[in-house]
C-alpha cells in the first residue's frame, strides 16, 4: 500500500499530532513511512504544513504535485494551498475552522468562502468531506480538542479507514496521551460515529 | 533497535554510536532538533552545549578533538559563515579525533535567510562532505563521518537539508558507543597548531590537499557513492546528489507511464560531494552518452562532471542547469525527475504534468508571520511607534534596522516598524552606517536578547568606541525563542536544565559604561514609550532593555500575565485594540470585541490603546 497525505492548518491547532499519531501507528505496525512537518518562523498562527508517505522505503518527503491520496486540513482558508496536491480521485478532508488574519478581521480584505474552495476541490477532482466546527462534541463539559475528533471522522469516511485498523489507532492514541486519555479516545470515537458529512 | 526519529535526531545518535565526547552548537532552523535532542537526554559521559555563538561552539568541538576525543558541532549555514574562519584554519591544521561539523541548508528558504549552498565551504576548505539522501542513510553517514575524520586527521562536513533534518523516519539503530576514556592528549606542535609563518602555513596546506585526496580514495574504495550501471551502453545516466536520489524510483514510476525504461538508465546516486567522485563519474560518462544531472541549488557536482568530460573527450549531452534546464531556486523531487528525462529522452511527457491551478493559492488570505498573542515585542514595537510620533516624526523617516529571530516580526503589520534584516548582530553595525552617511532623524537598532550575546555585542563596542548617537533597544524576553525556546547566558537559570552561570545584560551594558541605560517592561506602554521618546533626544549611545518573558515559554511554566475583560457597554467597535496590536486573542463579537480567553496572556497592552475604556484588568 502507498499512501501520501498532506496537512495544512495554522500553528496552534494540533494539527501535526494527528501526522504524528499516523507516523507512530506506521513504526508500530513496521510499515515504512516518512513524515515531514514544517512549521515555517511563527510560534502560533502561523501556517503550518506536513506531509505523511505512507508504503515506500527510503521515499523523498516531499509530495509532488497531485500526488496526495488525501488532504487534511483544518483551516479553511490555508486548506486552498493544499490544492495543488490532491490527486484526482482523492479524498480533501476540511474542517472548517477559520483563523482570521487580522486584515480580514479589520475587513480590508476578503476572506474566501466555503463556497470557493469547493468549487476549487471539484476543479481539482477530488471529493470534499467537510467537517463543520459545530460539530465538535463536548466532554466533561468542555470541548474536545479537534484533531483527534477529525482523526475519527478521517477513519470513518475516508479510504484510510479500510487501510489502517481503528483499534489500532486507539493503541497509539492510548500510548501517545497518558493524561486526558479517555477525553482523547471519547473525541477519537465521536468523530468516527459521525453521520455522512460529505458535501 | 527501530525507533521513529528525525533527520536531526539520527545525527544525534549516529553520534553517540561514535561515542562522541561533545556536542556543541547555536540554534539554527532546521539544524536545532539536533542538539536538543541530545540535551534532553542527560548523558552522563559526552558535554552537550548551545554555545554563544558557531564560531564559539567550534572553537570548543576543536579543543575536544585536538585533545584525541570525538567532538561534533551543529548550525545552519548561516551559522557556517559565522563559524568559518576559524573551520578553514582547523581544516589546515587538521585534528586526532574525530571533528564533524553538521551543517543544515534549507533549499526553498522555508525558515527564511539565504538559499546558501554549502557544498561550496567544503570546496574552498578542502573538507570533505557528505550528503545523505535519507533519514536512515544519515545515521550511516554519521557514524562514518567520525570514523573518516580519524582516518585523515582531519574535520568532516556532513550536509543536510530541511527536508530530511525536520522529516521522521523509522531507522534501525544501535546502542550509544562507549565514551573513550583515555586521557586527553596534550599535543604541542607549532608546525601543526600554529599558522605563524609561511612555512607553517604552507605546509599545512599541502597537508591539507593530501587529507582530501585520501578522502576521496577511501570513500571511493568503500563505494559510499552508489554506481548502478544498467546494460545499455551509450544511453541515459543520471547523477543525483544528496536528496535528489530519494526521488528517482518515484520519478522513474511517473514517467513509466509514457515508455521510460528504468532497466536502460545507469544512476550514480552521490553521497560524497567533496572531494569530487572523480572515478565514479568517469565510468558513468563511459558508459552513458547522455548525462542528467539532479542537485539542488547551485551546479556544484555539474561543474565537476564538465571538467571530466573536458579530459575524456566525452561527446555526448550532459544537462542539467547550465544548459538552462533547470532552477537554481527551491528543493527538486519527483517533477525535476520526469522533466530531465522528458528533456533528454523525448518521450512525450506532457509539461504541465505536475502543473497546478494557481487560481486556489490567490483566493487564499495572506497570512503575514507576526507575533503571538502576549508577545512582549509588541509592546516595545508600538512603544517606539508612539514615540517617533510623539517626535514630530514619521515612522517612514525613522530607520529601525532589524536582526534575527523573533525580534524581526515587527517588520508586517500592523507595526511596519523594522526596515532591515541582515544576519546575527547586523542591526548594531548597520545603524552606525546610516548615522555617518548623514541620516538627520534618529536611528534606531533593534536586537534579541540572544542575538546580541551571539554578535551583537561586537557592534555595541564599535558604536560606543566610536560615540555614535545611536538608540540600541535590546528587546529580552529571555530565551532564543523563534528556533523553538533554547538557553542563552541570559536565560534564568531556575528553567528545569542543567546548572550554568546566568549572565544579565544589563550588567554587560553598565559595563561598556554607557551613561543613558533604561530597563523597561514592554508590557507598560506609556512608561517605555516615554524611556524611548527620552532616548531618541538625547546624543550618544543609548541603550533601552525591554525585558519581558516570552509568553508562549511564561505560559509553560503556568504564568500569566493578567487577565483582560471587555466591557460590552463602553465598545463601540471602532476596532483601534485590534489595529494597534494585530493581537490575535481578539475576535469581532455582534456588539463589541471578543477576547479569547485561551489565547490571552492578559499582557495588557491592548488597555492603552482604546480610548473608551472598554478594556479593563481583571484584578485576580
Amino acid at each position: 500500500m502507498k499512501y501520501d497525505i498532506f496537512f495544512a492548518g495554522v500553528g496552534g491547532q494540533g494539527i501535526l499530532t494527528i501526522g504524528e499519531v499516523l507516523a507512530d501507528l506506521a513504526y508500530y505496525k513496521d510499515f515504512p513511512a516518512n513524515f515531514y512537518p514544517s512549521k515555517g518562523m511563527a510560534q502560533r498562527g502561523g501556517f503550518v504544513k506536513a506531509q505523511l508517505r505512507l508504503g515506500r522505503e527510503n521515499i523523498g518527503p516531499n509530495i509532488p504535485p497531485h500526488g496526495a491520496d488525501m488532504v487534511i486540513a483544518m483551516e479553511q482558508s490555508e486548506s486552498l494551498k493544499a490544492i495543488p496536491f490532491i490527486k484526482p480521485g482523492g479524498d480533501f478532508v476540511l474542517y472548517g475552522d477559520i483563523w482570521s488574519p487580522t486584515a480580514v478581521s479589520l475587513g480590508k480584505v476578503p476572506y474566501p468562502t466555503l463556497e470557493q474552495i469547493a468549487e476549487q476541490v471539484k476543479l481539482a477532482e477530488a471529493r470534499l468531506v467537510y467537517v463543520d466546527p459545530q460539530r465538535l462534541p463536548n466532554y466533561d463539559g468542555e470541548l474536545v480538542h479537534p484533531n483527534l475528533f477529525l482523526l475519527g471522522v478521517i477513519m470513518g469516511q475516508t479510504t484510510l479507514g479500510s487501510l489502517i485498523s481503528s483499534v489500532d489507532v486507539e493503541h497509539i492514541i492510548r500510548s501517545r496521551f497518558k493524561r486526558n486519555t479517555e477525553a482523547n479516545i471519547f473525541a477519537y470515537r465521536a468523530g468516527l460515529g459521525m453521520q455522512q458529512v460529505v458535501s | 533497535m527501530k525507533k521513529l526519529i528525525t533527520g536531526n535526531e539520527a545525527i544525534a545518535y549516529g553520534a553517540l554510536r561514535a561515542g562522541v565526547k561533545a556536542v556543541t552548537g547555536y540554534p539554527g532552523t532546521p539544524s536545532t532538533g539536533c542538539l536538543s535532542s541530545l540535551l534532553a537526554m542527560d548523558l552522563a559521559d559526552t558535554h552537550v552545549e548551545w554555545s554563544v555563538n558557531e564560531k564559539v561552539a567550534l572553537e570548543v568541538a576543536t579543543g575536544v578533538a585536538w585533545s584525541g576525543q570525538r567532538a561534533l558541532c551543529t548550525m545552519k549555514m548561516s551559522g557556517l559563515n559565522v563559524a568559518y574562519d576559524t573551520l578553514i584554519s582547523v581544516a589546515y591544521s587538521g585534528c586526532d579525533g574525530g571533528l564533524v561539523i553538521y551543517v543544515a541548508d534549507d533549499p526553498g528558504a522555508n525558515a527564511g535567510m539565504c538559499e546558501q549552498d554549502s557544498r561550496y565551504f567544503a570546496l574552498m576548505a578542502d573538507m570533505p562532505m557528505l550528503e545523505p539522501a535519507t533519514v536512515a542513510e544519515t545515521y550511516e553517514l554519521t557514524k562514518l563521518a567520525f570514523d573518516l575524520s580519524e582516518k585523515i586527521k582531519g574535520p568532516v562536513f556532513l550536509r543536510l537539508v530541511t527536508a530530511i533534518a525536520d522529516s521522521y523516519a523509522i531507522v534501525e539503530i544501535e546502542e550509544p558507543g562507549p565514551v573513550i576514556q583515555k586521557a586527553p592528549l596534550l599535543i604541542k606542535d607549532i608546525q601543526r597548531f600554529t599558522k605563524a609563518g609561511s612555512v607553517i602555513a604552507t605546509n599545512q596546506h599541502r597537508d591539507l590537499i593530501n587529507r582530501l585526496e585520501q578522502a576521496g580514495q577511501i570513500t571511493t574504495a568503500a563505494k559510499i557513492n552508489k554506481t548502478n550501471l544498467s546494460n545499455k551502453v551509450g544511453g541515459l545516466g543520471i547523477l543525483a546528489s544528496g536528496i535528489t536520489a530519494a526521488y528517482l524510483q518515484e520519478g522513474f514510476e511517473a514517467a513509466a507511464l509514457f515508455g521510460f525504461i528504468k532497466e536502460d538508465v545507469s544512476t550514480l546516486e552521490i553521497k560524497v560531494t567533496n572531494p569530487f567522485p572523480a572515478v565514479e563519474a568517469r565510468k558513468m560518462l563511459e558508459h552513458c552518452q547522455k548525462i542528467l544531472i539532479l542537485e539542488e541549488l547551485e551546479p556544484l557536482i555539474e561543474r565537476g562532471i564538465y571538467i571530466e568530460a573536458q579530459r575524456m573527450g566525452y561527446r555526448g549531452r550532459i544537462t542539467g542547469k547550465l544548459d538552462g534546464l533547470f532552477s537554481r531556486i527551491g528543493e527538486y523531487g519527483v517533477p525535476q525527475v520526469v522533466q530531465g528525462i522528458e528533456a533528454v529522452l523525448h518521450l512525450g511527457i506532457p509539461e504541465d504534468l505536475f502543473s497546478s491551478n494557481t487560481q486556489a493559492l490567490q483566493l487564499a488570505a495572506a497570512r503575514p508571520i507576526t507575533v503571538c498573542a502576549g508577545c512582549p515585542h509588541r509592546g516595545t514595537y508600538i512603544a517606539i511607534e508612539k514615540a517617533i510620533k510623539k517626535q514630530g516624526l514619521k515612522k517612514n523617516e525613522v530607520m529601525v534596522t532589524g536582526d534575527i529571530g523573533c525580534t524581526i516580526l515587527g517588520m508586517n503589520p500592523p507595526f511596519d516598524l523594522i526596515w532591515t534584516e541582515i544576519s546575527m548582530g547586523a542591526s548594531v553595525g548597520l545603524a552606525q552606517g546610516y548615522v555617518h552617511a548623514g541620516v538627520k532623524t534618529p536611528v534606531i537598532a533593534t536586537i534579541g536578547d540572544s542575538t546580541f550575546f551571539h554578535s551583537g555585542i561586537a557592534g555595541l563596542v564599535n558604536a560606543i568606541q566610536h560615540q555614535i548617537d545611536l538608540t540600541l533597544v535590546i528587546m529580552d524576553n529571555l530565551w532564543t525563542a523563534m528556533t523553538g525556546m533554547q538557553v542563552n547566558p541570559g536565560t534564568p537559570c531556575d528553567n528545569g536544565a542543567k546548572t550554568y552561570q546566568e549572565i544579565d545584560i544589563a550588567r554587560i551594558i553598565s559595563a561598556l559604561g554607557i551613561e543613558h541605560f533604561w530597563i523597561v517592561d514592554p508590557f507598560k506602554l506609556k512608561e517605555s514609550t516615554d524611556v524611548i521618546r527620552q532616548a531618541l533626544a538625547l546624543p550618544g549611545v543609548k541603550v533601552v532593555l525591554a525585558r519581558q518573558e516570552c509568553a508562549i515559554q511564561a505560559q509553560r511554566h503556568g504564568k500569566q500575565a493578567g487577565k483582560i475583560r471587555v466591557i460590552e457597554e463602553n465598545c463601540n467597535l471602532c476596532k483601534l485594540c485590534l489595529i494597534v496590536t494585530g493581537c490575535s486573542a481578539f475576535n469581532i463579537g455582534m456588539n463589541s470585541i471578543e477576547i479569547d480567553p485561551e489565547l490571552c496572556y492578559g499582557c495588557g497592552i491592548c488597555i492603552e490603546t482604546c480610548n473608551r475604556n472598554a478594556l479593563v484588568e481583571e484584578v485576580l
